[in-house]
């Protein structure tokens, strides 16, 4: 190969789709919170990386620490990462939107340190793992099926096919519920709340509903982001990573949940195949390339179409 | 248990209003200050059942304030707001518009990026489907129920001349047709007192006199109470059955039309007081 030549095959691996779609499914179930929180009830949240790692700590502790059954945990860790929305949504909720914001981030920023500094509980930065056994039974089971596809040494892709259907169900699942008379009053909130209350709809009910739910997708996130590593670190909840979320979010369109599925799809499409094409780059100078192309891609998206691929232009307009 | 004290202190106007005893809203010695202004300052008042009355006053009089105070989306510092016989002086305004009691704003509040029949369904009461529990339990009723109010939502567009309009997004209609847009959506939540504020602003007259003949024929039909704030003295002369007159706070006159236009008391407030008082 000549030494400047860019190489493609990447496109052409199954591991590379794999890879793909398991954090396009992680991320996706991520932003559907945020699609919520922000596309239809007019909340900022910055804190999603947080609940999200309430979400994988609390699966983790509970099966390593607490040797609870991973099936139970995850139940839990569902009902912790709501408790935590509702707790960081009682006071702070009624702040306007800016402010809830920067309240989210701290409390996501909260949830990262204490996973650094809580050592025994939580491995600090060393992280935990070995929570994965009962899932592995699991996906063994599914990869003796698949080895009559001869598919059977691909030993993430039970993992993928799991995580896509959950993906798929919630999807689908949130578009209904959105639908849904309780969907229509989250709308008017997020157009103008003192409109809803003169209607008789308790808005602040509504947005603690919705940053709990945004809370309860984040903790199921991060399931599968626990899952795909085995292994779970402080650093996989940085704030980046909330951000990413927003990437999908403004790619995919706002108010609008297949937005989310098309955005995480482009998105770590777009990630994933830069830091594995063969460029002639080292290592530091591809990381920074992704973020320099995803910054472009999203400048060329607010120059040509900002309400983002499914969003619709006439709300966006129409929103002010 | 101030708040207590400071109610005792206040049993004249009480009193004084309680001489008609069908009213559907009394207000009795409501005060609210933001820092060192007494934005309202004593205002007492009642609104007959069943009547149109207009609330009038010089600009700055507090009577927008004292409208977010009755629908709670101001907490007054003291006095007592009574309606349909129960006290909602500090509620919250879903609260407060759950028992029928529905306002409208000065500057029009249609939900711009939402369908103009979604703007009218929402407004709906009794919607099992917008709670959580209600769409996982009660969903053939939440089913039913939105039936029902996408039926009446389109009457009452067409009373409005919306119909055509039904699946625009509001943010597209005129000023005057947000207007109506706004009532015939506070008309969804089936109420018995409507508080216009300013109903006639920025609307052209033909417009205007079709927002007042629905207003008299919602009251002489269904019996719907309306106190509204409006500047037009044309408008609240030949429209209104009762006009209270606020002036810097506090309600200095009230009673029919020609009684308020000839009281000593407005024609100083509007035209300036006099030497000596």
């Amino acid at each position: 190969m000549t030494p400047l030549a860019v190489s493609l095959d990447v496109f052409g691996s199954l591991d590379f789709w794999i890879g793909v779609g398991l954090l396009a499914a992680t991320y996706g179930i991520f932003t559907l919170g945020l699609q919520l929180n922000v596309g239809y009830t007019g909340v900022i949240n910055f804190g999603q990386a947080g609940f999200m790692a309430i979400g994988a700590y609390t699966m983790a502790i509970l099966v390593v620490e607490a040797e609870i059954s991973f099936w139970l945990a995850l139940p839990a860790s569902i009902i912790v990462a709501m408790a935590a929305g509702l707790i960081i949504g009682l006071p702070s909720l009624r702040l306007r939107a800016d402010y809830f914001a920067i309240v989210t981030i701290a409390f996501a920023e909260i949830i990262r340190y204490t996973a650094v500094n809580a050592r025994e509980l939580t491995g600090g930065s060393q992280g935990i793992g070995g929570f994965d056994g009962a899932f592995l039974d699991l996906s063994d089971l599914m990869l003796d099926g698949l080895d009559s596809f001869g598919l059977g040494d691909q030993f993430l892709l039970p993992l993928l096919i799991v995580a896509v259907v959950v993906f798929g169900l919630l999807t689908v699942g949130m578009y209904f519920l959105q639908r849904s008379p309780w969907g229509r009053v989250l709308r008017a909130i997020r157009e103008d709340e003192d409109a809803a209350r003169a209607l008789g709809k308790n808005a602040f009910a509504y947005k603690l509903q919705s940053i709990s739910i945004a809370a309860a997708l984040g903790a199921v996130a991060g399931w599968f982001l626990a899952l795909n590593l085995a292994f779970i670190s402080p650093t996989q909840f940085d704030p980046l990573f909330t951000f990413l979320g927003y990437a999908v979010l403004i790619l995919g369109g706002l108010a609008n949940y297949f937005g989310v599925v098309l955005g995480a799809i482009i998105l770590w499409t777009l990630l994933e195949g830069l830091r594995l094409m063969d460029l002639p780059l080292d290592a530091s100078q591809t990381a920074a390339l992704r973020y320099v192309l995803v910054g472009l891609v999203l400048i060329g998206l607010m120059a040509f179409r900002p309400q983002g691929m499914l969003g619709k232009r006439q709300e966006m307009v129409l929103g002010d | 248990m101030t708040e207590q004290a400071e109610q005792d202190q206040a049993p004249e106007p009480a009193a004084d209003a309680g001489a008609d005893g069908d009213a559907i809203l009394a207000v009795r010695d409501v005060a609210k200050h933001f820092g060192g202004i007494h934005a309202v300052d004593g205002a007492s008042f009642e609104v007959r059942r069943g009547s149109i009355t207009a609330l009038i006053g010089p600009n700055g009089a507090g009577k927008t304030t004292l409208f977010n105070i009755v629908t709670g989306f101001q907490r007054g510092d003291r006095g007592e707001v009574v309606y349909d016989g129960a006290s909602i002086f500090r509620r919250p305004p879903h609260v407060i518009a759950r028992r029928r009691m529905v306002r409208t704003f000065q500057i029009t509040k249609a939900l711009a990026a939402m369908p103009v029949i979604d703007n009218m369904t929402l407004a709906a009461p009794d919607q099992p489907g917008e709670k959580l529990t209600g769409l996982l339990f009660r969903a053939p009723a939440a089913r039913r129920r939105e039936k029902e109010v996408h039926e009446r939502a389109h009457e009452l567009l067409d009373v409005f001349g919306l119909r055509e309009k039904a699946d625009d997004y509001a943010g597209t209609l005129s000023g005057g047709q947000r207007k109506l847009l706004e009532l015939a959506r506070a008309l969804m939540v089936e109420p018995r007192l409507v508080l216009l504020d300013e109903p006639m602003a920025g609307v052209n007259p033909s417009l205007g006199r079709k927002l007042l003949d629905h207003m008299h024929t919602l009251r002489d039909r269904d019996g719907v109470t309306f106190l509204f704030i409006e500047h037009d003295m044309d408008v609240v002369m030949a429209h209104s059955d009762e006009v209270i007159v606020m002036a810097q706070g506090a309600t200095i006159a009230s009673g029919p039309p020609e009684e308020v236009r000839n009281d000593r008391a407005v024609i100083d407030a509007y035209l300036g007081a006099s030497v000596g008082t």
